[in-house]
């Protein structure tokens, strides 16, 4: 497996206290990886550290396959990044400041900025201050910055924070160009389970700056399980139908009055015809799927 | 290293610290001539004005108020980088803290070693050309003054640019405190004369050489525990 990031035992402690925990990320080329987690959990700490801003307590970073720490940058040439949000140097205006950015890169060829600026739908506002950008163009000019130099690693601390739905939708489309069209690996960061669930391919979970679990969204929705709910004052009864005249050996009865239904092959209308044909009351009857939510808190409360 | 020395001075806000330079040489361009006319007038003790050679140790303590405009550097170098988030960019960048810290204190050695050799060139012009209408130094000077205030404003401006870093340490690394940077840099400027109000007699070259060794000493510390005090 050909991986972009991996790090081992990753750890930050801070005045003693712990904000991440031996965090072992992999991270794979070419794909989009979430990093998921609670405000709080330790995903901006993580970030900071896997782009040189810093430095670890303990524990080891490889950067395309070599030890990145500080005295072994050269790993950051490949990757473009922003983290929390983009930061400027504000009374330059935003050509100034790629320009400084490329230079401090050693990249030197000028059409990279214009072809980065008309990429985030900035062109002809090379000349403006930053300090008089609105957030959004702020955001989009930190893209622009960190994909000038055709790196092959974008990490993406929150990416659409501050953004109004329309740049939300924005964003979310150029990073699925870069990746698709560039083969850019992105790492973002997000505690919005809706917005990683649109773009990434995999994601790690974070909770009290530990990996709880690194899982492919694929994979998530293979295990989704989707049932059938029944609320009913005769559970026991209910259950005895259910598993003798419709055969159904995945039952499981929640709580007192619920009972769940794993069968796919069941539906609700038989379940209901077989239960009013004996004369037993249904209060309520749904079809639930488990959804990146439902992982996510199952993956969180099993922390707590 | 050239080269991160001249990105130093292209993220600077130019026109602001070059606005301050100039406002520091007009100053200290009259200060010498204002002390010899008006401030030391009713002082006959003092006599700065009794040749050009003597009036070159009046220059030379005035010359120290550049020490503030390094102040000014570490502040705009560091302190502000610091609290804009900007110093993240650079250490995003794959070179080592230590040598962005190193190429920051060398743009600010450089620009105050050459600021304050303009001053003194500046200073030196003023001086005389005023001396032509106002006479508050006696005699000419001689191929040896002009010689010995060659070799003394370029050993000076060295002294200055390296004890304008004294605060970069403490209160520019650490504790990214721009009023404690500035304070102390007119401390170390007024030095000399605390001295003297304190009736405590030091060699002025032994007090300007103590003034470097510190400078080194506040470049090594942050250069050694950037990677310890450095993160945002």
């Amino acid at each position: 497996m050909n991986y972009v990031i991996q790090t081992s035992d990753l750890s930050k402690t801070v005045k003693g206290m712990s904000i991440v925990s031996r965090v072992n990320l992999n991270v794979r080329k070419g794909e989009i990886y979430g990093l998921l987690g609670p405000n709080g959990a330790g995903k901006t700490t993580i970030m900071k550290m896997l782009t040189g801003l810093i430095l670890p307590t303990s524990g080891a970073i490889m950067l395309f396959g070599k030890n990145f720490s500080e005295t072994s940058k050269e790993g950051l040439k490949r990757v473009g990044s922003i983290i929390e949000y983009p930061i400027f140097f504000e009374h330059m205006t935003a050509m100034e400041n790629l320009q400084i950015h490329c230079e401090y890169l050693g990249y030197y060829d000028k059409r990279a900025i214009h072809q980065a600026l008309d990429l985030v739908q900035l062109e002809g506002i090379e000349d403006k201050k930053v300090k008089d950008f609105s957030l959004g163009m702020k955001q989009r000019l930190g893209i622009a910055r960190a994909a000038i130099t055709k790196p092959e690693l974008i990490v993406l601390d929150e990416p659409t924070n501050g953004l109004d739905p329309i740049g939300i939708k924005n964003m979310r489309d150029l990073i699925r160009t870069l990746n698709q069209e560039y083969g850019i690996t992105f790492v973002l960061s997000s505690h919005i389970l809706g917005e990683i669930e649109q773009v990434a391919d995999r994601i790690g979970v974070i909770q009290r700056g530990q990996l709880v679990d690194e899982v492919t969204l694929s994979d998530i929705r293979k295990q989704r399980t989707d049932y059938i709910e029944l609320m009913t004052s005769n559970v026991q009864k209910a259950a005895f139908l259910l598993e003798h005249e419709l055969r159904i050996s995945n039952i499981k009865i929640v709580q007192d009055q619920r009972i769940r239904v794993y069968d796919k092959d069941v539906s609700t209308s038989q379940i209901t015809k077989l239960l009013i044909a004996h004369e037993i009351e249904i209060e309520e009857i749904q079809k639930y799927n488990s959804t990146l939510e439902d992982y996510f808190y199952h993956q969180i409360q099993g922390k707590e | 290293m050239l080269k991160l020395i001249e990105l130093e001075w292209k993220k600077l806000d130019r026109k602001k610290v070059i606005g301050e330079a100039i406002t520091y040489w007009i100053i200290l361009m009259f200060l010498p001539v204002f002390f010899l006319k008006v401030v030391f007038a009713d002082m006959p003790m003092i006599r700065f004005g009794e040749s050009y050679a003597a009036a070159l140790e009046l220059m030379i303590s005035i010359q120290m108020g550049f020490i503030l405009f390094g102040a000014s550097l570490i502040n705009h170098v560091f302190i502000e980088e610091y609290k804009n988030k900007t110093m993240a960019l650079s250490f995003g960048y794959p070179l080592s803290r230590k040598r962005l810290v190193m190429a920051k204190v060398l743009f600010i050695v450089l620009a105050v070693f050459f600021g304050t050799l303009v001053s003194f060139v500046l200073g030196g012009v003023a001086t005389y050309a005023l001396n032509q209408v106002m006479d508050v130094i006696s005699g000419t000077p001689t191929a040896a003054d002009l010689a010995n205030y060659a070799i003394r404003m370029t050993l000076h401006s060295i002294v200055v640019a390296l004890a304008s870093l004294i605060p970069l340490f403490w209160f520019g690394i650490w504790k990214r405190a721009v009023i404690p940077t500035v304070i102390c840099a007119v401390f170390l400027m007024q030095f000399p004369n605390f001295l003297g109000l304190l009736r405590i007699t030091l060699h002025p070259d032994f007090l300007y050489a103590i003034f470097s060794v510190l400078g080194v000493a506040s470049v090594i510390l942050s250069v050694k525990f950037v990677n310890k005090l450095g993160d945002l």
